[in-house]
């Protein structure tokens, strides 16, 4: 099999692998793009949303009357007003659009308001009473799967539980043996677009939903629930969006619902945008997590076996929790070899903020936990932790993982170890000396991630991708796909892919906004599958284009149909490639000829075996593999922890636009440091304390460590051209090399994420210079009294 | 969304300024508004009525005989460039170019930081060390009020209604024969820029030849009610040079200096501990020969 | 009921005059009264630098300004960087350097930008603190940053 590096294959031949210009980026610069917040139309109402301030009640009113006599209102909408069923959710029938009588976390939705301003809908929101009597929460996830613990919804508190094991862990001989318990927080999203959409009605008959989202099907789907629509009188049609990270993958369509009942319920376009705290303290979260840990390893550093024990903070609704808890389930032992394995993931019920998708899905946490242990295991056998995972990664020869699924050839986990720590320049670092007592210390540290691409088998059922191509007479094209762009650069990918398929210039293909009424389902842009789904639907397309183009470009070019090849702008006989004529010209004469120049394209994911009850068999297509290695300097006074830089291989398969995928890679970077050191969610009993910019701190350009990036392309199956996906092994394995590096310069281990400057010096406990100072007599009386009023 | 005021005047003069504030008990002064139109819009302060402070001509930094006077509407932005106080009062430029991020900068000013008052506002320590005096003006009347009997609690100040925070004065800095000025400001938050301080230090402090330190002044923010002189600590600190032993008595001085709380910002233990690392390093320049 | 208070300024170079509610924020006054939806708001708390404009050419939070406030001053938004169909140099690194993703930051950002670039030096290395402000998401900032040391090179000479 082929690794190949470095340069895109056939130089020259087509934009794939190029650095051309960003389709949507000239309209951005200048700030052209519209927004949802952008677009308004005559008569268009503004929406608010009247919401819970406390995580656990009963609800025994919910009074409109103050709301209703605020002028400009137009619409006060409660649960018995919605047209259809009053349920969202994308999997499980346990979340209404509108409270009844149960409240089961901060922000749970009460009332809806439709005014002629942003101003009065709001202030009607504020009038809004809700008589509630206050029950017990349960604001912790292994408190909550206690037989006496609260219950969150009447069947229990524990959703679901996802195994994985091989061999017998119990009679495993390991000389050395860890056991930990690590406590990772969850994250929020921090897209810079909050939340929003418009809503059209066409009386009540037929609606169109302008959304900021990741998945128009999944709105289109909720929309025709809570109106009682069939879908095809659902159009949905996503707007330039302002970032998603998996925050927009399931959550667009509450607000959509909102705006669709309110659209209906007034006969005007309603548009609904949430402000920034309501959108950080309601909308979806990374899951929060407590990992516990038993591995061993022999003398000789090698894995003998691995305990895993998960449980995800669900939050008050399942949304896709079970799905994340799939991923992170067999994502939990990491690129390794381990001959003995048992992993246990449960999802349980809190009345804590709402988890959902986000980049990485479950992977994130159980790689924190897993690089942590396997740096755990380095020390405790004396060996450097570089080694220790050269020793036990799985390779070409060793390629069966926990779930005993063989992993396609190359397995480039040891290729990606060997760059990045190359690039990082570990052996030189590790060379010099140190001064471990110094204020500011230095550490380096590693992360891998075996990632699954695309949709695990749990939802082979959404796998599939519709695309549409249309060569106008001018030789330009439309690409319709149903996968969305969300700065990630699905729209230079697409455009990318056909054309390179249609041997044409990349602005000479115009990719447009993906419009339910234009392809098929498609499923959510979610699991890195973007590239890969449009990519392929796109190709297909195109192949069948092809069935009436070439025979009308052999015509002009006097020769067979299968000798056509479409390259650099042209037409060109295969065996003769001077001879030739323009694509232009061929789309042209196809055009005179009234040929068919519309072409649709389907794909979907090969069918495979998997047992959900046992964690046996191919969770996934096939997989990408990632090394990060990041350089810290930590502050050990102050706590603080800065990552100087971050070497990162990653395993593409082929590299599609190499600005886009660079982006990607530092973006998630960026994304997976603040994760790691500084996005803390400050939670009082399920509300966020922390739920602005001011306080929920995320990385500014002045954060930004320098990155250094290998790329590995190989043949294999995969995407188109044979890519696969980026967006979360982007981001999955940073937080975890920031950690060990932490971990390295400062000689304590840290097993609560983020590692915030209070964390920090906490974990130094006694052994930070003045550590006494909080000691004194005179002082630890103080902890004892009332706090200064503030 | 529009923030809840049912008025906007634009005096053209002071007096004016004054005038209509003295008239509405329901009006508020506004400058830059970086904090002000925040609470406007969550409810934490009201206003009826906005007096905009733009066309006064509060702004300017100018040198007189005692000093240097800066305008009360004077931006971050100008104060940390401007070379005069750079020059001489090095912890104000510091703490001016470290609040928010630059387009807070060059919006807020020096009469907003104070009149909100916070515990961390970022002026304060190195105002104090600098034993400011402001010039507050209401109509019909003037005082200046040492800036050590300015804050009065979170939030709270000694501005009267009516009041306008018309310029901050700065006495020009003693400047020791035969010795060596340090003078330091330092923020500490979670990340590198914009943030709102967990712990804050403004020192200064003379150094003589043999390496005694005299004129020790110390402020801190965010470790108490109000931003506060550390006055145990620079009492033992006085007169010696900051060895070993002179360190350790000046970081448990310091935690009789400061209360802080537990928010969501950070911790109590985590502030003390910090603030005595603020103070550590402030020293080991100081030491340095 | 609220009195309404006309502002006269200069926008993107043209003296305009509206008639605006007291409480109306320059942001608002932009993007509804003005039809310039280039600032966007992210937080309506002047943390995110999403809605950034120049104000007598230094950057400031559009959201955190009154409107009434704007009365005899001069803004430019990011629809005013461009002169005669040429966009700014920071603008047109950006897109070579593919330093745009989702594209919600990108106008504060290139405002924030080209007032850096305005002060003057070849070297943008120590930048990253001034454009600490406008917060982004999607692009870690490295081809940001790649972006403003091109276009400080552009104008004002190689570092």
């Amino acid at each position: 099999m082929a690794r190949r590096e470095g340069a895109p294959r056939n130089a020259g031949h087509g934009p794939l692998g190029g650095r051309h210009e960003r389709p949507d980026a000239r309209a951005k610069v200048t700030g052209g793009t519209r927004y949802v917040a952008d677009l308004a139309l005559p008569g268009m109402l503004h929406a608010a949303v009247a919401v819970a301030p406390v995580a656990s009640a009963r609800i025994l009113g919910i009074d409109t009357a103050a709301a209703r006599r605020v002028e400009g209102v137009e619409a006060v909408v409660a649960a018995g007003e919605i047209p259809g069923r009053n349920l969202v959710g994308v999997i499980f029938g346990d979340q209404p659009l509108l409270a009844t009588d149960t409240v089961r976390m901060v922000g749970e939705r009460l009332a809806l308001v439709a005014a002629r301003t942003p101003e009065a809908a709001w202030e009607a929101a504020r009038l809004v009473r809700a008589e509630l009597e206050p029950l017990p929460g349960v604001h912790d996830p292994l408190a909550a799967l206690a037989p006496d613990a609260p219950r969150v919804h009447a069947a229990g508190n524990l959703i679901r539980t996802f195994r994985v094991a091989r061999g017998d862990t119990a009679r495993a001989r390991a000389s050395v043996v860890v056991e930990a318990e690590y406590r990772i927080g969850g994250q929020e999203h921090a897209y810079l677009e909050p939340q929003g959409c418009l809503a059209i009605p066409e009386g009540r008959q037929r609606i169109t939903i302008v959304a900021s989202c990741q998945c128009p099907f999944y709105v289109q789907q909720a929309v025709a629930r809570v109106l009682g629509l069939p879908l095809a009188a659902v159009r949905v049609e996503q707007a330039p969006t302002g970032g998603g990270f998996g925050g927009k993958e399931d959550y667009p369509s509450e607000p959509a619902a909102c705006a669709a009942v309110l659209a209906f319920a007034t006969g005007r376009p309603v548009r609904f945008v949430l402000p920034r705290e309501l959108d950080m303290q309601a909308s979806s979260k990374r899951h929060a997590m407590v990992v516990r840990h038993r591995w061993g390893a022999d003398r000789g550093g090698r894995l003998r076996f691995a305990e895993v024990d998960t449980v995800l903070d669900a939050g008050a609704y399942i949304g896709i929790s079970t799905v994340v808890a799939e991923r992170a389930n067999v994502s939990a032992i990491g690129p390794y070899h381990v001959p003995a394995v048992s992993v246990t993931t449960r999802v349980a019920y809190t009345n804590n903020l709402f988890g959902g998708a986000f980049r990485g899905f479950g992977a994130p946490q159980v790689t924190w936990a897993a690089e942590a242990t396997i740096d755990r295991l380095a020390r405790a056998v004396g060996l450097d932790p570089l080694e220790f995972r050269r020793r036990n990664l799985l390779d070409d020869r060793r390629r069966r993982i926990c779930t005993g699924q063989l992993l396609p050839r190359p397995v480039l986990a040891r290729d990606c170890l060997e760059r990045a720590a190359g690039l990082a320049g570990w052996d030189e670092f590790h060379a010099r000396q140190r001064d471990g007592g110094a204020p500011v210390r230095e550490g380096m540290g590693i992360g891998l991630v075996l990632y699954g691409c695309n949709l695990h088998h749990g939802g082979q059922h959404l796998d599939r991708s519709s695309a549409v191509v249309i060569l106008q007479p001018d030789g330009s094209a439309v690409v319709r796909v149903g996968l969305t762009e969300m700065g990630q650069g699905n729209l230079a990918a697409c455009q990318t892919v056909a054309a390179q398929a249609l041997g044409i210039a990349p602005a000479a293909v115009q990719v447009w906004q993906p419009d339910t009424t234009t392809v098929g389902d498609s499923g959510p842009t979610v699991a890195s599958r973007g590239a890969h789904a449009s990519g392929m639907a796109i190709l297909d397309a195109v192949a069948r284009l092809r069935a009436r183009l070439d025979p009308v470009a052999a015509e002009l070019l006097g020769c067979a149909a299968r000798d056509v090849e479409l390259s650099d702008g042209f037409a060109r006989v295969r065996t003769h490639p001077e001879r030739r004529v323009p694509v232009e010209r061929v789309a042209a004469e196809m055009a005179a000829r009234r040929i068919e120049g519309i072409s649709t394209g389907w794909y979907r994911s090969r069918a495979r075996r998997f047992d959900a009850a046992t964690g046996a068999g191919d969770p996934y297509e096939f997989y990408a593999v990632a090394c990060h290695v990041a350089k810290v300097s930590v502050d050990a006074g102050l706590g603080i922890v800065r990552v100087a830089s971050v070497a990162a291989a990653h395993d593409v398969g082929r590299v599609i636009h190499r600005d886009a995928l660079e982006g990607q890679i530092q973006g998630g970077i960026v994304q997976g440091i603040g994760w790691g050191t500084t996005e803390e969610l400050r939670l009082e009993s399920g509300r966020l304390t922390n739920a602005s910019f001011t306080d929920y701190i995320i990385p500014t350009a002045a954060d930004a460590p320098a990155i250094s990036i290998a790329v590995l392309e190989s043949e294999g199956r995969g995407g188109p051209f044979g890519a696969k996906g980026i967006g979360e092994p982007s981001l999955i394995p940073t937080a975890a090399a920031v950690r060990n590096a932490t971990v390295a310069a400062l000689g304590v281990e840290i097993d609560r994420l983020p590692l915030t400057p209070p964390a920090v010096v906490a974990a130094l406990g006694g052994a930070h210079p003045f550590a006494w100072v909080t000691e004194e007599e005179s002082i630890r009386g103080r902890f004892a009294e009332a706090p200064a009023s503030r | 969304m529009d923030v809840p005021v049912r008025q906007v005047v634009r005096p053209a003069t002071v007096a004016e300024a004054l005038a209509e504030l003295a008239a509405r008990p329901d009006a508020r002064p506004i400058a830059g508004g970086t904090d002000l139109m925040v609470q406007l819009r969550d409810g934490r302060r009201s206003a009826a009525c906005l007096v905009d402070l733009d066309a006064l001509g509060l702004t300017g930094i100018r040198r007189t005989a005692a000093g240097l006077e800066i305008g009360g509407a004077t931006t971050m932005d100008r104060i940390a460039a401007e070379p005069e106080v750079r020059r001489s009062f090095p912890a104000l430029a510091e703490a001016a170019r470290a609040v928010g991020a630059w387009p807070i900068q060059c919006r807020a000013t020096i009469g907003g930081n104070l009149a909100n008052a916070s515990p961390a506002a970022d002026t304060a320590p190195a105002l104090l060390i600098a034993g400011a005096l402001l010039e507050l003006a209401s109509q019909g009347a003037t005082r200046l009020v040492p800036i050590g009997e300015f804050f009065v609690g979170p939030g709270r100040s000694a501005l009267r209604p009516g009041e306008l925070i018309v310029s901050v004065r700065l006495p020009a800095p003693s400047t020791p024969a035969g010795g060596r000025v340090v003078e330091r400001f330092v923020k500490v938050g979670p990340r590198r820029e914009q943030v709102i301080s967990v712990v804050s230090l403004a020192g200064r402090a003379e150094v003589s030849a043999d390496g005694a330190l005299s004129s020790v002044r110390l402020a801190l923010g965010s470790v108490a009610p109000t931003p506060v002189r550390a006055r145990h600590a620079e009492e033992a600190l006085c007169g010696r040079p900051p060895d070993a032993a002179a360190r350790r008595e000046a970081a448990s001085a310091l935690q009789r200096d400061i209360a802080p709380i537990d928010d969501v910002r950070a911790p109590a233990r985590y502030r003390r501990i910090a603030a005595a690392v603020l103070l550590d390093r402030f020293l080991d320049e100081a030491a340095v020969v | 009921m609220s009195e309404r208070v006309r502002v006269a300024f200069k926008l993107n170079g043209e003296r305009r005059t509206f008639d605006v509610a007291p409480g109306r924020r320059l942001l608002d006054l932009l993007r509804e009264d003005a039809g310039l939806t280039g600032a966007k708001e992210g937080c309506g708390a002047g943390e995110c630098g999403a809605c950034t404009v120049l104000l007598d050419g230094v950057p400031v939070t559009s959201c955190l300004v009154l409107a009434a406030s704007t009365e005899g001053h001069d803004v430019v938004t990011v629809e005013g960087l461009a002169h005669a169909g040429k966009l700014h140099p920071f603008q047109e690194a950006l897109v070579a350097r593919g330093g745009v993703q989702c594209g919600f930051c990108t106008p504060g950002l290139v405002v924030t930008g080209a007032a850096v670039l305005a002060r003057a030096a070849s070297d943008a290395s120590g930048s990253a603190a001034l454009l600490a402000g406008n917060l982004c998401r999607c692009t870690g900032y490295v081809k940001v940053l790649e972006a403003l040391q091109d276009a400080a090179e552009e104008t004002h000479g190689p570092a």
